[in-house]
């Protein structure tokens, strides 16, 4: 670059700062400023208002005074019912992710097998579904399985039962939501670590003495590590705040953290309340998105090299 | 596989050469067809315990095939591949024998080199004060002890390719395949990794087959070479006989550079032979006799570096010829100088450069002569 174009460009910001301000700009103004609103909400004290709450940072005789309280916290506490929305929470995440992963790791693996021509068909296929409105193909599970619904009729046409059998409304129908409307995730990251995958490693394992088996279990395994924590992650992370699923599928007594958070503001309008249990899932769940991070910066690095 | 790892010597083999078995490893006509493609077609080959063996040919030849039919990758159409009296053909690779050196070493990259030497030991379920003693062994053959905690990418491609060596040979298998072992190497590393890995191998004294397009290769590490053309063996034969007597117009244009002058036998006697060239002005004379006819359609194959040239005409009654200086290519040792011959065919000579400025005694558009031994050129009928 000549010295009479550097002269005045120095002084404007290069282009990649440019680039990478876009994101971080909006992820600011939609991510940082409305958390920082809810975590301010979740120190103040519900009242009838508009907003309905107390103000946490308000003015006395011409001085700022900044009012925290934490009795929100020490009701989530102090109340089971939020222990064990989170517990079943987690539970039911981490059940749900197994299942995906079970589902999903042999359905990755198979398609990543397909020849290069029919693989972004079978890609397609597991995207396909999510085309359609999330809301409106959970709905379609209510007509699938509700006693006099498709799965009853057919097994009582069968002859195979002599009466329904209950499956809407349960723990069963809940997981059955889960997978079925989180199963992509776990397919798409798994699928993307495990086509790379260079073949000859799994020859080399078999030359040096490996049964196919043993060559999943100390190649293929270990390197797709990377995938299944992603697919993992991205499976529980929002399962365990899933509201719409179990809302939908689950009965009264299916216990969800992002139910209970529903029902404190829109039924009790208790903003305070809504946004303390909100701002705990957020530090239960930042546990996992660390690992996950980690994880990926690690992948990341192997590959640099 | 049974052998206990400790049994591999690790002395060198040379000096019980007279005692290698032939047809250690038995290729019987091998056959594989790839839908109705033939990738090898019917190809028998006997290797010597302990003799590193080359399949050379271009690209799509069916080298490839072979060796992985050997490794079991892939199963012969027809055909019995014989290891030591074992018959392998129907084993699947895990239950082989052999062993492989990949061509881009496929090494594992979640393993350090260590994990990675001991992979096919852990596999054997052999003790493991057994493991890090042979480990520590391969280690210290390749030499690259310093390095046995690095994982592979930290690794440069000589050194990576030193430890699949080591991997490969822990075992201690009875047949070692490489597949372009200096395929993924910067030139001048090849010619040093070359002799290395053949001292390796001679030191571990295991039986070596491998492939390569690169006859420069071949004919350093090999102790015999195969070529191979549309999965066919066109010879057998030690580098210098393949190179000095190659039986067709392949093998002679495949290996180095040739002059063929095309002809017929012209006098057939026992003790010479006359060729009638139509680029020649005087038939070639060959001063031993061939198995052929009078009249019968040959090609005179004659290696530049036996092609003398000179300003002045020869004092031989024959093999000799007049021609043009079309185009000098000069590299230092040696130069090579394209000349016309007075009929229109060009024929190659090498000129050693043995004194400083040798070279440039001739120059372009020289008359000159071109002359040869009448024991210098080879007689091929096919």
């Amino acid at each position: 670059m000549s010295a009479l174009t550097g002269g005045w460009r120095r002084f404007l910001p290069a282009p990649r700062w440019a680039l990478i301000s876009v994101p971080y700009f909006w992820l600011l103004l939609f991510f940082l400023i409305p958390f920082l609103i809810a975590l301010k909400i979740s120190f103040a004290k519900a009242a009838i208002a508009m907003p309905p709450f107390t103000d946490v940072l308000y003015w006395v005789d011409g001085f700022p005074v900044l009012k925290l309280r934490g009795e929100n916290y020490l009701f989530l506490l102090g109340d089971s019912i939020y222990l064990n929305a989170y517990l079943s929470s987690l539970w039911i995440a981490v059940v749900a992710t197994l299942l995906c992963l079970a589902i999903g790791y042999p359905m990755a693996y198979a398609i990543s097998r397909l020849p290069a021509s029919s693989r972004n068909f079978a890609l397609l296929l597991v995207i396909l579904p999510s085309w359609t409105s999330f809301l409106i193909r959970i709905y379609a599970w209510i007509g699938i399985l509700k006693p006099n619904g498709l799965v009853n009729n057919f097994l009582l046409n069968l002859g195979l039962i002599d009466a329904p059998i209950k499956m809407l409304h349960t723990p069963f129908a809940v997981y059955i939501g889960i997978v079925y409307a989180y199963l992509p995730f776990m397919v798409l990251p798994l699928y993307t670590n495990l086509v790379k995958h260079d073949h000859r490693l799994l020859e080399a394992a078999a030359d040096l003495g490996a049964k196919p088996w043993q060559s999943f279990l100390k190649v293929t395994l270990p390197l797709s590590k990377a995938g299944i924590i992603a697919g993992c992650m991205l499976v529980a992370i929002p399962v365990v705040g899933e509201f719409v699923i179990p809302e939908m599928l689950g009965g009264p007594d299916t216990l969800m953290i992002g139910r209970v958070l529903w029902q404190e503001f829109f039924n009790n309008r208790d903003w305070p309340v809504a946004s303390a249990v909100a701002m705990a899932m957020l530090a239960i769940l930042i546990v996992p998105i660390v690992i996950f991070h980690r994880a990926q910066a690690r992948e990341m690095e192997g590959k640099l090299t | 596989m049974t052998s206990a790892i400790t049994s591999t010597p690790l002395a060198p083999v040379a000096a019980s050469a007279d005692k290698r078995i032939d047809g250690y490893l038995r290729i019987d006509t091998v056959r594989k067809e790839f839908d109705g493609f033939v990738a090898v077609d019917d190809v028998s080959i006997d290797i010597r315990q302990g003799e590193i063996f080359a399949l050379l040919g271009a690209s799509g030849c069916g080298k490839s095939t072979l060796l992985r039919c050997l490794a079991g990758f892939e199963k012969p159409t027809s055909g019995r591949i014989v290891l030591a009296g074992q018959d392998l053909t129907a084993l699947p690779p895990y239950e082989r024998p052999v062993n492989m050196m990949f061509q881009s070493y496929a090494l594992f990259p979640h393993m350090t080199v260590e994990q990675n030497i001991a992979f096919g030991l852990k596999q054997d379920r052999k003790p493991k004060e057994e493991i890090v003693r042979r480990v520590e062994e391969m280690l210290a053959l390749v030499q690259m002890g310093k390095y046995a905690k690095r994982k592979p990418h930290q690794l440069s491609g000589g050194q990576q390719q030193r430890v699949a060596l080591a991997r490969s040979l822990a075992k201690g298998p009875k047949l070692l395949l490489l597949d372009e072992p200096m395929g993924a190497l910067d030139k001048k590393l090849r010619s040093q990794m070359q002799l290395e890995l053949v001292s390796i191998i001679e030191k571990a004294g295991v039986t070596c087959v491998m492939v390569t397009h690169d006859q420069e290769e071949a004919m350093t590490m090999a102790g015999r070479i195969a070529i191979m053309e549309s999965g066919r063996i066109r010879q057998i034969g030690t580098p210098d006989e393949i190179y000095e007597q190659p039986n067709s117009r392949y093998t002679a244009e495949f290996i180095g550079s040739v002059n063929l002058f095309d002809g017929k036998i012209d006098q057939d006697e026992k003790d010479f032979v006359t060729i009638a060239c139509p680029a020649l002005p005087d038939p070639i004379h060959v001063a031993h006799g061939v198995t052929g006819y009078s009249g019968m359609e040959v090609a005179f194959a004659l290696r530049p570096e036996k092609v003398q040239i000179s300003k002045q005409e020869p004092a031989a009654p024959h093999n000799k010829a007049q021609g043009v200086i079309e185009d000098i290519a000069y590299f230092g040792s040696h130069s090579v100088y394209h000349i016309r011959l007075a009929r229109g065919m060009k024929v190659l000579c090498n000129f050693v450069n043995q004194q400083r400025w040798a070279s440039e005694g001739f120059t372009w558009n020289d008359a000159v002569w071109v002359s040869w031994g009448d024991l210098e050129g080879v007689v091929l009928t096919s």
